[in-house]
């Protein structure tokens, strides 16, 4: 017995494991079966009839996604039989559609538009009128156009065996079927709906989020990790016009599926906030200049050297990436005696598990390097609203650093008896009045970084958008000045930060940049629970 | 009851070549009025006809109707399995499958309300609004339709006064078009409540309806 079979699919010979579907042995030559109701993460129906390919011997043409690859068997997937098949079902399926793409949000990135474009006919031969439905609101997020529906229903079974929340249907029959919810109690309080939006193959269900917002063709892609709770669910920054129009999921097996929370999804407008801190500034309240960054890093090393010796309080921040922080930690102990190294960061009070896909869930921590603080050493202070905690540090009278936590519920008196107070972040605060340098550093979208999530992986993430005036990479500049004040290499890239990082903190050795690639890889176990 | 009654257009099967009597086809116990609780459990769903008086308040169920729902879940493996028997007994009681029914009868199954409203959209035969004391099918499919099925359907229509799909002012009539009722043979084919007229012709729509009309006022 033998674990593996070979067969031929177009003439090419492929060897693949037993139980693989004939749709993923055509893949692994880079062959793509058009396919509709066959989605990688939920069940096969084998209904659109589109993945249709022509085996030998077989009397009819076989669903490729649900035909199992077996020893000997010969394959064509562009057969004229196959072909006509293909061409025909499309023709079916544009009898009642609106061909609308020109207003249409999927246009750009629909299967149907591609696959007709490839192998439709030049014109349908239906002359009946169509059957109009207009569109229905769902609720939550979600929009149904049911004339553009092709009835794959990958949405009532996602719904069925991901979310485990049966609220989607077909309803009626034949041309007047339609996907609905149970008259209009919609998906409101769904917790993972915004999913259905992505694998809709058509126009049919939409963001009301994105609708009309931009053209699939003016978006750029950039990979990421969501940075609103400590999964970190790996997404897509969709980007135009340097603003982020919305976020995607991205497939990995390993910590999201192909799916993410609404949550998440929904809760991208912050890295798009105006406003930004864009040039260095140094001074106390009304003595505040502003400087260039070569002037503002070489009086504060000065300074820095000077003082050092000094009792050293750093306040961090759970949705900065460990190169920042860690470059943090590396500025602070350079400098002299850390005393505390804190960060506050909101808490749900529950967490929002994805029944049929039970390792992602939405965290108790609503920011996304909790853990990674945490191994870097940063203490958690404050309350599950991110509020209070900082009193010892607002008095403080030695060298004082704010990095990234915006010090919403101080005020102007924050750090007025300290010795030197440095500032790094994206937004102006009243309680950096009194800081001498306050750093404009970038945010999520415009930086490339790492975190650590919930289950300890450590996940990079990519630049998506031009950071404002002359803001920096908050490891950069710390990355900097670290080396200045250690007498070392200056890092030029988060690469180099990160590796400075993995021989400074245990929890992190045998990583490298590479390796973490676009998929993450674990902390080793005992780094996580030891 | 007379015999008479049910001669042509009547009963399904009588072609006019043997001297039979609905009750000689169907057997007797089954011909006529109902018992109001639908009959004993272990026949009902069985039973040709469905209860005459229907009660859109009815409740889900009670009593013998929940004698009878008891032994339908116990004759299906799954609640999935079990639903089309469940939505028809609760039509069977109410005339009608409302949102309100299907919400009921996913709660009695434990299913999704959405999976229900899915399977009760899906068969035309629930009706998902109320329908008259008599609900007129007329098939239209091809071998009545070459008998003439839409003046048939235009002659029921014009009789009772109604639009297609509507209930007539009284209540008693709602006239609507059927796909292939599967009496192919006996062209036009009329299913009336779940009593099938064949060979109905245009002229014998009067006599058809008088004779509905008469049922009404027997009190069946």
């Amino acid at each position: 017995m033998t674990d593996t079979v070979t067969l031929t699919i177009d003439g090419h010979e492929v060897t693949v494991p037993k139980g693989t579907s004939l749709l993923h042995a055509a893949e692994t030559l880079g062959t793509e079966v058009p396919h509709y109701c066959y989605h990688p993460g939920l069940t096969a129906p084998a209904q659109c009839r589109i993945c249709l390919v022509e085996v030998e011997g077989a009397p009819k043409l076989q669903p490729s996604c649900v035909t199992m690859a077996q020893d000997g068997q010969v394959v064509h997937t562009d057969s004229p039989a196959a072909k006509r098949m293909r061409q025909g079902v499309l023709e079916f399926y544009l009898v009642n559609h609106p061909l609308d793409c020109p207003i249409c949000d999927m246009s750009g990135e629909c299967m149907l538009q591609d696959y007709v474009f490839d192998e439709g006919r030049e014109k349908g031969r239906s002359r009946e009128p169509k059957r109009v439905f207009g569109r229905d609101d769902f609720g939550g997020d979600v929009l149904y156009y049911g004339d553009r529906c092709v009835m794959c229903t990958r949405c009532v079974r996602f719904m069925d065996e991901v979310a485990r929340d049966s609220r989607l249907t077909v309803v009626e029959r034949g041309s007047r079927a339609v996907i609905d919810t149970f008259f209009d109690r919609g998906l409101e309080g769904a917790s993972f709906a915004g999913n259905v939006v992505d694998i809709c193959p058509v126009g049919a269900l939409v963001s009301k989020d994105f609708l009309h917002k931009a053209r699939a063709w003016d978006l750029d892609h950039t990979p990421s990790v969501c940075p609103n709770c400590s999964q970190g669910c790996n997404i897509e920054l969709h980007t135009r016009d340097n603003l982020v129009q919305r976020l995607k999921p991205r497939e990995n097996q390993e910590v999201n599926g192909h799916w993410m929370c609404d949550y998440g999804r929904a809760n991208y407008e912050w890295m798009n906030r105006p406003g930004r801190l864009e040039e260095p500034a140094a001074g106390r309240g009304a003595k505040r200049r502003r400087v260039d960054w070569k002037s503002a890093l070489e009086h504060l090393f000065v300074q820095l050297r000077a003082g050092v010796g000094a009792e050293v309080k750093v306040v961090g921040s759970a949705a900065a990436s460990n190169e920042a922080l860690a470059a943090l930690a590396a500025v602070a102990g350079e400098a002299g005696e850390v005393s505390s190294r804190v960060f506050r960061s909101p808490r749900a009070a529950d967490e929002v598990p994805l029944p049929g896909f039970p390792l992602l869930v939405r965290r108790h921590d609503l920011a996304p390097n909790v853990d990674g603080a945490g191994l870097l050493g940063f203490e958690r202070t404050g309350d599950d609203e991110a509020k209070g905690g900082l009193e010892d540090v607002a008095g403080h009278d030695g060298v004082l650093f704010v990095l990234g936590d915006e010090l919403a519920d101080r005020n102007e008196d924050f750090g007025a008896a300290a010795g030197l107070y440095v500032y790094l972040g994206a937004f102006d605060s009243p309680a950096a009045r009194n800081a001498d340098y306050v750093l404009p550093v970038t945010t999520f979208a415009e930086e490339e970084g790492s975190f650590v999530n919930a289950q300890g992986r450590v996940q990079r993430y990519r630049q998506g958008l031009q950071s404002p005036g002359s803001a920096r990479p908050a490891w950069l500049v710390l990355g900097a000045l670290a080396a200045a004040l250690g007498g070392h290499g200056t890092p030029a890239t988060a690469a180099d930060v990160f590796a400075g990082l993995v021989a400074a903190h245990a929890a992190f050795a045998g990583l490298t940049w590479d390796a973490l690639g676009d998929r993450g890889a674990a902390l080793r176990t005992e780094a996580v629970h030891g | 009851m007379s015999d008479a009654r049910f001669r042509n257009p009547g009963w399904a099967g009588n072609t006019g070549e043997f001297d039979l009597t609905e009750a000689d086809v169907r057997g007797s116990e089954f011909v006529g009025e109902q018992p109001l609780d639908g009959g004993h459990p272990g026949v009902a769903p069985s039973l040709p006809y469905m209860l005459v008086r229907k009660d859109p308040e009815a409740p889900l169920f009670e009593g013998p109707y929940l004698e009878r729902f008891e032994k339908i879940r116990t004759r299906y493996p799954t609640a999935r399995a079990a639903l089309i028997p469940a939505l028809n007994l609760a039509q069977e009681l109410r005339g009608h499958v409302s949102p309100e029914t299907m919400d009921e009868v996913a709660a009695l199954l434990g299913l999704s309300d959405a999976f229900v409203r899915g399977v009760a959209t899906f068969y035309t035969m629930y009706n998902k609004r109320p329908v008259g004391r008599f609900l007129i099918q007329v098939c239209t499919n091809i071998s009545c339709n070459i008998r003439g099925a839409d003046e048939v359907l235009a002659a029921f229509l014009e009789h009772t006064g109604t639009e297609l799909g509507e209930t007539s002012s009284d209540g008693d009539f709602t006239v609507a078009e059927a796909e292939c009722l599967a009496a192919c043979g006996f062209p036009t084919c009329v299913q009336i409540n779940s009593r099938y007229f064949e060979d109905v012709s245009v002229e014998d729509v009067p006599e058809v309806l008088a004779r509905l009309k008469r049922e009404v006022n027997d009190g069946f």
